[in-house]
């Protein structure tokens, strides 16, 4: 009896927070339904008809471009960013070599150490290196991540058995045939969940966009969101219309990898 | 036997596998943060001429800046405001979601969604929620017969109408990292402390808090960290209002990042002094985290 109330309240206080979790996405959902000047004269909680009006404007601007932009930045970013970090995993892990102590408390200051923090000088690098009014900018910075590096290591000292890797040394396979064939399955649910994390950070950046990118054709999704208002008018629906669309690849990606993510998790960092 | 075999491995690949992150970090992240201190030290704009002026920003920054002071002030304040609660709430839910056997992927998924939404629409949603004539929330307070209440354009609501953001967003991230501790704790300690009749309160205080001692520590400090580069929530909740004030409402959300951010890209490019602000920011972080790491671990032992 007293488990049964117990699970009731559980399960209201989960529901609830589920509730306010949603709501907010819901509501982003909602008002991307109605026409911008409707938004605030309805309380915008149930879907209007305007949908396929507001993704006409966004499509009829630069949508299309902005949005491969961003999945153009994002999956590069996360691609060598991912193999980066593994890369480094591998190489703390099986091998011995001088200052290897001292390489691994530099890594674990390098997670201190937000990108922000240098992006004057990360500016003037870009402009003299003569990419300034490119897309690479927003990539670079992904390259050598931190928290990812910091990761990835603690997490292949978890997941591959070194006796794996010392036998198919004794049976002279070659090291990067090791890496791609051993330990490579050995980390996959570490892969996916710094996939996942590594295309999220990049696909939401906003502060870097906001400083170099000046021009339409290198919008990213958050630089288009905001180029639709203007000093005249500023369009919420289509705004939110493109929001809306902007969501849909980190949904499909989270709702695929969500199982790997707990898992990746347990494994890593977290006992770390 | 082992060393020599070992040995032979000691130098071209470990250099193969840890070279490229090392020349990336050093290309795109550590050299960049060089030339910003070297930065800090000249008087320039942008496009003028360079001007060595030795340490005169950062005197300027601690004899004549109060804006430097307060936007400390700001970026301590909602963090204190925001990332506490947000850290229990994930260790509370993600304790209650632990036992939950059915619908617990729902569960998760749904409460991670905030975590994932765009910046931007997490700022355009708080707008339209706390906005004085229109948001709902102050709707809601209207039709309970209340009086609307300017929660974005008063300097003691708009910080916290901002912690609030934090919380709604980052919780879900808490809850996550929590799960994922709570599922590596060994299933028979709680089947022990429920034989010798705890209740589970006390299992929660005695066993799961401090067995999560390792994710609390890498939370904590990583939440200071990000704490300190606070930019995206308060700036995008005022990017919408007419008004484009920089650090909104008296100024009382404008973050360390948000100030750094103005000096160095805003109408008076000063990006010497900007270089020497985000040196200061450097050096709290490191700081904060350095001492966040020792008391954490003293109370280990």
């Amino acid at each position: 009896m007293a488990k049964n109330i117990r699970k009731t309240i559980t399960a209201i206080i989960l529901g609830i927070l589920t509730v306010i979790s949603i709501f907010p996405f819901w509501l982003m959902f909602s008002m991307s339904t109605y026409k911008s000047e409707m938004i605030f004269q309805n309380n915008p909680i149930l879907p209007s008809d305007y949908f396929l009006e507001n993704l006409k404007t966004i499509f009829a601007s630069n949508f299309v471009q902005s949005y491969g932009n961003s999945l153009f930045v994002s999956i590069l970013s996360m691609v060598i960013g991912v193999l980066v970090c593994s890369m480094v995993g591998y190489g703390m892990y099986a091998y011995k070599f001088r200052f290897k102590k001292q390489l691994n408390i530099f890594i674990m200051m390098t997670m201190m150490v937000p990108n922000q923090i240098g992006i004057i000088g990360y500016m003037i690098e870009m402009r003299n290196l003569g990419v300034n009014n490119t897309l690479w900018p927003l990539i670079f910075t992904w390259f050598a991540n931190g928290f990812g590096t910091y990761w990835m290591i603690s997490f292949v000292k978890q997941a591959v058995p070194m006796e794996l890797i010392e036998s198919a040394r004794i049976d002279g396979a070659n090291e990067l045939r090791i890496f791609g064939s051993i330990v490579v399955p050995c980390i996959r649910p570490g892969i996916v969940t710094l996939c996942l994390l590594l295309f999220l950070w990049s696909w939401n950046n906003y502060m870097l966009p906001l400083v170099f990118i000046n021009k339409q054709d290198n919008y990213t999704i958050p630089i288009f969101v905001k180029s639709l208002a203007s000093a005249f008018r500023t369009d919420y629906g289509a705004q939110l219309a493109g929001l809306t669309l902007a969501t849909i690849p980190l949904l499909i990606i989270f709702i695929i990898g969500s199982k790997s993510l707990i898992k990746g998790l347990t494994a890593g960092a977290v006992k770390g | 036997m082992k060393n020599t075999r070992l040995s032979k491995y000691a130098g071209f690949w470990p250099t193969i596998f840890i070279a490229p992150f090392c020349i990336f970090f050093f290309v795109f992240n550590l050299y960049p943060i060089l030339y910003s201190v070297y930065m800090s030290f000249l008087d320039w704009n942008g496009y003028s001429e360079k001007k060595f002026i030795g340490i005169e920003n950062y005197v300027n920054i601690f004899t004549k800046d109060t804006t430097f002071w307060s936007s400390l002030f700001n970026t301590v304040k909602i963090g204190l405001l925001g990332f506490p609660i947000s850290i229990i709430l994930g260790l509370i839910f993600a304790s209650l979601l632990s036992r939950v056997v059915r619908g617990r992927r729902f569960l998760q998924t749904s409460n991670f969604l905030p975590y994932i939404t765009t910046p931007v629409a997490i700022g355009m949603m708080f707008t339209f929620l706390f906005e004085q004539h229109i948001g709902m929330v102050n709707r809601l307070i209207t039709a309970l017969g209340g009086e609307a209440v300017n929660f974005i354009g008063s300097k003691f609501w708009a910080p916290i109408v901002i912690a609030f953001m934090i919380i709604w967003k980052d919780t879900g991230y808490f809850i996550v990292m929590y799960l994922a501790g709570i599922t590596s704790i060994p299933e028979d300690i709680y089947e022990a402390a429920e034989i010798d009749g705890a209740s589970k309160v006390q299992t929660f205080f005695h066993i799961t808090v401090p067995l999560l001692k390792n994710v609390t520590v890498f939370l904590v400090i990583t939440s200071m960290i990000y704490a300190f580069q606070l930019f995206d929530e308060p700036n995008l909740l005022f990017t919408n209002q007419s008004s484009s004030t920089v650090g909104g409402p008296g100024q009382s959300c404008l973050t360390m990042v948000w100030n750094f951010y103005n000096q160095a890209f805003g109408p008076n490019p000063r990006m010497g002094y900007a270089s020497a602000l985000s040196c200061m920011l450097f050096l709290i972080i490191v700081a904060v985290s350095l001492v966040g790491m020792k008391v954490m671990n003293k109370e280990e032992d």
